[in-house]
């Protein structure tokens, strides 16, 4: 809500405020300011220039040579403009001054006459549009005098934030009213020059009024509660008068014509919503208050866009078709023109939520819509209609006919609401008076109707009808008056929570510590991707090329890579806890699942004096998968390969995290190139992604075992394995056939020879065996190794090597 | 020979086997040193295993177990000594100003680090985390939370649907009715969580960041409490001088609402004192009796208070990132600068 400062002081008069104090002020009261400005910003160096001749340039036909007296003497100016009269007023933008586009002007000559300086048009000024020429200002004024001053642009508009639940505060009167209520002056509706004071009467009825061959019906009573007519005939349109021009511009609106502009002022002074209509412009004069039909589609608003409706939206109609959609846009051909002889003023309540409806479906958005969406004063639409009546009738000499035709089917009824004493100390924790409750509640606009046994009724001002409507509506408006700094704010005893920790934080926290203590780094990607990631959609999304949730975090992470690589990134190590979307059931949310995804690219250790560098290889990425694994599982779920790797040319190396029952809980690998763009100066991007449990294991305390006391016995073991059996396989039957005696068990060697036999590998194991309740004779030893060598010879037919 | 003087020999071949363990200038004398003690036939310590049998029952288990120990100890001696005469070759002994080996550094996203501060201050003050599905219905949306779906209100945060009525979280309040729903009051909870919106990328808006929950509800919670809690993390987290404003704001599921704001006092190296700008930080208020009613709670009886930030504009401020798009980039200089 865009706030003149000026017209707050005409509100309230006396305010001892500066414009800085005032947003201070609002803001306590729950409406900060979120900027100033002053619409005179920019045109500082213009001044008021006077036209003491002006005559056809001699050398071009179009153009003007004035002599105008800018304060600084009389100055020769050159004029594109046909509409330069002698002895008017313009603003006049001397040689050295600057326009705003940062515009400086200097001496030209144009068609051989030297042009010192430039008279302005409204549009130059950053005014309004211009209308056909430079812009004449009326009234007395000195030459060279501030042309800012001179047109009232001194004023600041402030710009005040208002929440959704004060429409109230849309208008010059309603903060002025909340201000007047923090003690800060009286308000008043201030006075217009030459107000002809017009009393009106209401021709009053449920749903249809008519005098004479003008008429008005509401046949969507539940969409408008009451909606009132007044005909203004004979008015001249035109320019309106300096004081209202400023006015708008200082609330930063844009002077159109009377009419119109009288509607804007009431609207920003009042609150109340106005639209005029070309009363002859309406078929059979009358106003039909309805839904639109279905074979109504196409509506021309007055911003020339043509809109298509719907059945529920209510429109505002002559004797055939719709002329305005209520309470949003009038249209264009029942528009004030310059040819409007007679014109009937229209003030009405429509249904908030019907507004907001029809605003949001068409995107469009109004300073009416977006009042009547808030709640509009019921019981200050009358006052509204008398002030911009009498305006109109002062500013364009039309003459009121009749009276105002007043359609109501739903009269306004105040609320009275019960407010305890005794609650407001249970939410608050402060006690409040009687007394004290009603001091602050009085001055804005609550009414005391009975005051018993600490229970006070009161009944809610039509302007606050909205948003209050129950007994902690006004126990906020206690608070709020009272002041929240003034509430202590000493910490008292709790009881602690109910609910326990969430035991996926727990996880969360451990992987993540995890892992960067690895040296990854964790990186957050937005969730929306592009269809061939993600298998839900967002119906309204932001853009086209990403318009689904994601169902796996590892492609984010190697967009993530893209993008380092572009910029010469080459060791890029990082991982993501997100969440995972998958379609459920039909209108069901869909399944979501936290996943884990880690990227690893480049050198293993930064790069050292020391050694050659070494790069990250599948063991890396295997070793930290099984960390992940075990931290998220607890031993639930362990890292297998998938069948059939085992061969010394496969290129695409494949693990799988799978449970107990065998369910795959996630996988890793290298990342093929087809995913993702390389440079030829990368290494291998390595990556995977796990699954994370939604209700992760406690992992148990780990039980002592005591130390070994007896010294232990190592084996060593070569073996010629052929391709096609895995590491695992033997190291499986190895521990099978060692028993307890083998405490441990290490592959420290291999050896591949691609020649012999179509290909063999030898494996070295360092087998170390160990009693826990004696000393170990080198007998046993033999014995278990030479189990384990015929067991391995007769199962996988793996001999020692010779 | 006594048993005694058995393990005083043992403790000698200890002593003086791990001094020349030490001494040894090459492979060869170091093996020299195990032969003299561990070889199998001669080793001075072997032999002292091998007599073992000799040692009367009673003395037998600590003799064996002092042998094994010295075993043991000079081994790994000699091992290491070993490895030492192969590994590190390069360490040059003369210039210790060259530059150390450390491993990569890793790290915590700075928002992630910014979530865990304000969960770790906020569990001193006795809350847990709770969490709640990223994509809900319009109910625990906004129905739930006093927030009728005509109502200007449901439009400030313009949000993604999925479908006609399953959306994607606009705000973490959600999680305020789900904790409800399965817990009874007392309840302190916070809800740190992703939370999605119809804004367009620019320096302070991204559709979709992190935002923390909380939420109070038991007996006798007031406005006090309220004002108390948030005051008291804004100085946990802010530093102990900071100042704490509460303004009236509007929330359809708190009233009276509040924005919190803080202004910082930092004090330079120097010692001046220098006060910063308010900073609008939360969002917060009074659990609407309508929410409280929705939980199936008594609203006569319960009150409370639930407050929103966003951790991601606390973390711009508090590490001076101009730009939120930066958290997403994720380029790993910008992620190398928050390294734990």
């Amino acid at each position: 809500m865009n706030v003149s400062y000026r017209w707050l002081l005409d509100c309230v008069p006396g305010l001892q405020l500066t414009p800085e104090e005032v947003g201070r002020h609002l803001a306590l009261r729950g409406a900060p300011l979120e900027g100033m400005i002053s619409p005179g910003q920019g045109l500082e160096d213009v001044v008021v220039g006077r036209v003491v001749s002006a005559e056809k340039h001699p050398n071009a036909d179009r153009l003007t040579l004035c002599e105008v007296d800018g304060g600084n003497g009389v100055v020769s100016v050159v004029c594109g403009a046909p509409n330069v009269l002698e002895g008017a007023w313009y603003p006049f933008a001397p040689v050295g001054a600057v326009l705003p586009g940062d515009l400086k002007l200097e001496e030209v000559k144009i068609r051989g006459e030297i042009s010192h300086g430039m008279l302005c048009s409204a549009k130059e000024l950053g005014l309004g549009h211009d209308q056909g020429g430079i812009y004449q200002i009326h009234g007395e004024f000195t030459p060279g005098q501030s042309f800012v001053d001179a047109i009232g642009l001194d004023d600041v508009t402030m710009d005040v934030e208002i929440t959704t639940n004060r429409g109230d505060l849309l208008s010059h009167l309603g903060v002025a009213r909340e201000l007047a209520s923090a003690g800060k002056g009286t308000v008043t509706i201030p006075e217009f020059p030459d107000d002809p004071h017009v009393s009106l009467s209401f021709e009053r009825h449920t749903q249809e009024a008519r005098v004479g061959n003008v008429g008005i019906r509401i046949e969507a009573p539940d969409l408008c509660n009451r909606y009132l007519g007044v005909v203004i005939r004979g008015v001249f349109v035109g320019e309106s008068p300096e004081w209202l021009q400023q006015r708008l511009r200082g609330a930063g609106a844009r002077p159109i014509n009377n009419v119109v502009d009288a509607t804007n002022y009431v609207m920003l002074e009042l609150g109340q919503p106005l639209h005029a209509f070309d009363l002859n412009r309406l078929e059979g004069t009358s106003v039909v208050v309805r839904r639109a039909q279905e074979d109504e589609n196409g509506f021309t608003t007055l911003d020339d866009e043509t809109r298509a409706l719907s059945a529920d939206m209510l429109m505002i109609c002559d004797a055939e078709k719709p002329v305005a959609i209520g309470g949003v846009m009038g249209g264009l051909e029942s528009e004030v023109s310059d040819d409007t002889v007679d014109v009937l003023l229209e003030a009405a309540l429509f249904n908030p939520g019907s507004i907001r409806a029809t605003s949001k479906i068409l995107g469009l958005s109004t300073d009416a819509s977006y009042r009547f969406e808030r709640g509009v004063d019921p019981e200050g639409i009358e006052r509204a209609v008398s002030r911009a009546t009498a305006l109109i009738v002062a500013i364009t000499g039309g003459v009121i006919d009749g009276p105002v035709l007043d359609c109501c089917p739903a009269g306004f009824e105040a609320d009275v609401v019960s407010l305890r004493l005794s609650r407001i100390e249970h939410v608050l924790g402060v006690s409040f008076t009687s007394a004290e409750v009603q001091s602050l509640l009085k001055p804005l606009g609550f009414e005391l109707v009975d005051d018993k046994e600490g229970v006070l009724d009161l009944r809610v001002p039509g302007f606050r009808s909205y948003d209050v409507t129950r007994e902690i509506d006004l126990i906020e408006e206690v608070a709020r008056t009272h002041g929240y700094d003034k509430f202590p704010a000493e910490m008292r005893p709790y009881r602690p929570s109910t609910v326990p920790d969430h035991p996926m934080f727990e996880l969360e926290d451990e992987l993540r510590g995890a892992l960067a203590g690895r040296g990854l780094f964790e990186a957050q990607t937005p969730a929306f991707v592009p269809e061939s990631e993600g298998d839900v959609q967002v119906a309204n999304p932001l853009t086209t090329t990403e318009p689904f949730v994601r169902r796996a975090i590892l492609p984010s992470l190697l967009r993530i890579v893209e993008h380092n690589f572009a910029h010469g990134n080459r060791d890029v190590r990082l991982f993501e806890i997100g969440t995972s979307f998958r379609k459920a059931g039909k209108g069901e949310p869909p399944h979501e699942e936290t996943h884990l995804a880690v990227v690893m690219t480049g050198r293993r250790e930064p790069p050292h004096w020391s050694r050659q560098d070494e790069f990250i290889t599948v063991w890396d990425l295997k070793a930290l998968l099984e960390a992940a694994a075990h931290i998220s599982y607890a031993g639930a779920a362990e890292v297998t390969v998938e069948p059939g790797v085992v061969h010394p040319f496969r290129e695409e190396l494949a693990f799988v995290v799978a449970n107990v029952e065998g369910h795959s809980m996630g996988h890793g690998g290298l990342v093929s190139s087809a995913e993702m763009d390389v440079p030829v100066w990368a290494g291998d991007v390595w990556g995977f992604e796990i699954m994370l449990p939604s209700d992760p294991p406690r992992s148990a305390a780990p039980t002592h075992v005591p130390l070994p006391i007896f010294p232990a016995i190592e084996r060593d073991l070569a073996l010629v394995v052929p391709i096609g059996n895995s590491a695992a396989e033997l190291d499986g039957l190895i521990r099978d056939c060692g028993g307890t005696l083998l405490e441990s068990l290490e592959l420290f060697d291999l050896y591949l020879d691609l020649e012999k036999d179509g290909g063999v590998r030898s494996l070295a194991f360092r087998l170390r065996f160990r009693a826990e309740d004696r000393t170990l004779k080198d007998k046993e030893v033999d014995r278990s190794v030479d189990l384990i060598l015929r067991r391995l010879k007769e199962e996988l037919n793996v001999e020692p090597r010779r | 020979m006594t048993d005694d003087s058995l393990i005083a020999a043992l403790r000698k071949f200890e002593t003086e086997g791990l001094a020349a363990v030490r001494d040894a200038s090459d492979i060869g004398a170091l093996e020299r040193v195990r032969i003299e003690l561990l070889g199998r036939k001669e080793g001075r310590i072997s032999l002292v295993l091998r007599g073992l049998s000799k040692v009367s029952p009673d003395q037998r288990p600590a003799l064996g177990q002092e042998a094994n120990r010295v075993k043991e100890v000079v081994s790994t001696a000699i091992a290491e000594r070993e490895r030492s005469f192969f590994v590190d070759r390069s360490i040059d002994r003369e210039d210790l100003t060259l530059p150390s080996r450390p491993p990569w550094e890793g790290g915590i996203h700075p928002v992630t680090q910014a979530v865990d501060e304000i969960s770790r201050i906020f569990r001193d003050l006795g809350f847990t985390r709770a969490r709640g599905p990223e994509a809900d219905t319009e109910w625990y949306n906004f129905e739930a939370l006093n927030t009728p779906l005509d109502h200007p209100a449901a439009d400030e945060q313009d949000t993604l649907y999925l479908t006609d009525s399953v959306l994607l979280r606009s705000h973490t309040s959600p999680v305020q009715m789900r904790t409800m729903e399965r817990h009874d009051p007392p309840i302190r909870i916070i809800a740190p969580g992703w939370v999605y919106r119809r804004d367009t990328y620019d320096a302070t808006h991204t559709p979709c960041f992190m935002q923390v929950e909380g939420l109070v509800i038991d007996e006798g919670v007031t406005f006090v409490d309220f004002k108390a809690t948030l005051a008291e993390f804004s100085r946990r987290y802010w530093g102990p001088a900071t100042e704490v404003r509460f303004r009236p704001s509007f929330f359809p599921f708190t009233e009276p609402s509040a924005e919190v704001d803080v202004k910082r006092v930092i004090t330079r190296q120097d010692g001046t004192r220098e006060e910063m700008e308010w900073l609008e930080i939360m969002g917060a208020g009074m659990v609407d009796p309508a929410v409280i009613e929705n939980a199936g709670y008594d609203p006569e009886r319960y009150t409370g208070f639930a407050f929103g930030m966003g951790p991601g504009r606390i973390a711009m401020i508090k590490h001076g990132v101009d730009d939120l798009r930066r958290f997403f980039e994720n380029d790993i200089r910008f992620l190398g600068q928050f390294a734990s």
